[in-house]
């Protein structure tokens, strides 16, 4: 359990407010726009950052309090920044050996991880001769490989290639069943294959903490008035298309397209829809290049302040966002509990890592 | 040739450059650390002492070490009542001579070592558990060696070379206080320009030696790994 109640004012102003608590399990995400306050909040967790007041503890341990503070060192939290930070005078082994000095146990040996994390050559060469990513992955084995019992994880992969995420992705998810981490970032997709607690930030405050998809459905929260809303479907495989690759998959038992590259095996993939992208429509659309319909019943009206409408659509046991105008909302005569065609073209939908 | 008292000259000085070098390097590391860190309101005035020896005349200094040695004043009738000898005209005397001047020399590498260390580097440090003493001997040191050594060499090549201070205070007691730059001084003096030139001729070897060394390669590399 990690308790906060944090707090950090400018000129009498209220800069950051941090309170609430959370019981960790597997991965945390905390998810946000930029200038939220996600680094913020990651610094004064990790005691990098003592100029807030309140209180913070973690496992009943207190951490900070109006008497005590207990440093970075005295935390065993591994963090892994945004930037690598490896030491620039030591190769990668002496990177790694350095984050063992102080480790009491750690649950990989350097070279578990260097075949874990794809980076066996590389243990001679010199930080200079690495690219971003391969220093990326060195650092996330250096905050691994001190033991510690809480990870801390600054957007770790958003200077990532493509190879590093998909090999990095399976393997936080499974280093998180015996280690929690908080995970700061940017990516829905990654919030919700990772985690299956998220603290939603906004404006310097802890807007609220809970499963993903309820906070990316709630209409009241922040989110649902961001640029690029929306919500992750869970859709079921069937199969491979391979004269036009395109999945054919199946929400809800509604039938869907998913234009992705073709996956190893078929297995069901969670997908992205925006609610900028959802057409809604009374009647079936014909001749167009439309090629996801879903049946779905309006469940909830939200009249946003820029003068668009966001509506939650249940598929049946699933549910979709869509943003329309004003307009729309009238000419059509959209109400709750009313049946509708809600239609997603298949580019428009992105699947995890694609 | 070289006489005699030339190598025994020789010897004191290194021995002098040498237990100078390495008093320096153990006090200069944290005096450079608070300097570089420190935004309390008094650390120019700290910053400008340490800095002094570098445009004050060395007969200033030597002077006023002079009459703060003397058995009358409270550090010489200290080191008298302590020691049962005067500070003036002796090797310790010279020592601590060497400290003061030669201080600005070791610290000034090393706080601007420290001025680029970059603090996201201390903070991974925290992170991997050490506390500031162990992030210093373990990241720290390390990562700013070749700044050590130019510090090192700096102090010990000024020391070499210190000639005003020396005269004021150490006199010229061959084997005690007659170092390298008085004894070039009396072959110059007594016209015996064929030691003479080759005391010079050494001295101006070695020093090049060192700062090509400084420049050329420790330099190069401490900024290589600053800005890696």
């Amino acid at each position: 359990m990690l308790k906060f109640d944090l707090k950090k004012s400018a000129q009498h102003k209220p800069l950051f407010h941090f309170k609430g608590e959370v019981e960790l399990q597997g991965i945390c995400a905390v998810f946000g726009d930029s200038g939220a306050g996600k680094t913020s909040f990651f610094r004064v967790l990790a005691g990098l950052d003592n100029s807030f007041c309140g209180s913070l503890a973690w496992q009943g341990k207190t951490w900070q309090d109006n008497s005590s503070f207990i440093k970075t060192e005295k935390r065993s939290i591994g963090m892994v920044f945004q930037e690598p930070r490896l030491f620039p005078h030591l190769d990668t082994l002496g990177n790694l050996k350095l984050a063992t000095k102080k480790a009491a146990n750690s649950l990989y040996s350097i070279t578990e991880l260097a075949a874990l994390l794809d980076f066996e050559p590389l243990l001679n060469k010199k930080i200079q001769q690495l690219s971003g990513g391969q220093k990326q992955r060195i650092a996330i084995a250096r905050a691994i490989l001190t033991g510690p019992d809480l990870l801390l994880m600054d957007e770790p992969l958003s200077s990532l290639d493509q190879h590093s995420r998909q090999l990095l992705l399976p393997f936080f998810k499974k280093l998180s069943e015996k280690i929690p981490i908080i995970y700061i970032t940017h990516s829905m997709q990654e919030v919700f294959y990772l985690s299956n607690k998220m603290i939603l930030m906004n404006k310097g405050e802890i807007e609220s903490i809970g499963s993903p998809q309820a906070l990316f459905l709630n209409l009241d929260l922040s989110l649902a008035k961001h640029k690029h809303s929306g919500v992750m479907v869970n859709v079921q495989a069937v199969h491979w298309d391979d004269e036009f690759s395109v999945l054919h998959g199946l929400i809800d038992q509604q039938a869907i397209l998913v234009a992705i590259k073709k996956p190893e095996s078929l297995q069901d993939l969670l997908i992205k829809i925006e609610s900028k992208d959802v057409i809604l429509a009374t009647k079936k659309l014909e001749c167009s290049s439309l090629q996801n319909c879903l049946f779905v019943r309006v469940e909830q009206i939200e009249h946003l302040p820029t003068g668009s409408v966001l509506l939650t659509l249940n598929t049946g046991t699933q549910k979709i966002l869509a943003k329309i105008t004003i307009k729309s909302l009238n000419e059509l005569q959209l109400q709750v509990s009313q049946n509708i065609f809600a239609y997603i073209k298949a580019m428009s939908i992105s699947a995890l890592d694609s | 040739m070289l006489t005699e008292l030339d190598y025994s000259a020789i010897i004191l000085t290194l021995k002098l450059a040498g237990l100078t070098t390495l008093i320096l390097l153990i006090i200069s590391p944290p005096l450079a650390w608070w300097l570089a860190r420190s935004r309390l309101f008094f650390r120019p005035f700290i910053e400008a002492l340490v800095a002094l020896p570098l445009v004050l005349p060395p007969t200033v200094l030597g002077f006023y070490l002079l009459i703060s040695f003397s058995p009358d004043n409270f550090i010489g009738g200290f080191w008298l009542r302590l020691t049962g000898d005067t500070l003036a005209f002796s090797f310790q005397g010279l020592l601590i001579a060497s400290l003061i001047y030669s201080l600005p020399f070791v610290v000034q590498p090393l706080q601007s070592a420290f001025v680029n260390l970059d603090k996201d580097y201390l903070e991974v440090a925290a992170t991997l558990g050490f506390n500031p003493i162990e992030t210093f001997y373990r990241v720290v040191f390390p990562m700013m060696l070749p700044s050590f050594i130019i510090a090192g060499a700096l102090g010990f090549a000024h020391t070499v070379g210190e000639f005003g201070v020396v005269l004021m205070i150490g006199g010229n007691i061959p084997g005690e206080t007659q170092l390298l730059s008085i004894a070039l001084f009396d072959h110059v003096e007594t016209l015996q320009y064929q030691q003479a030139h080759l005391l010079s001729f050494g001295l101006l070897t070695f020093s090049m030696t060192l700062l090509v060394l400084i420049y050329g390669v420790l330099q190069k590399r401490q900024q290589s790994i600053i800005h890696a």
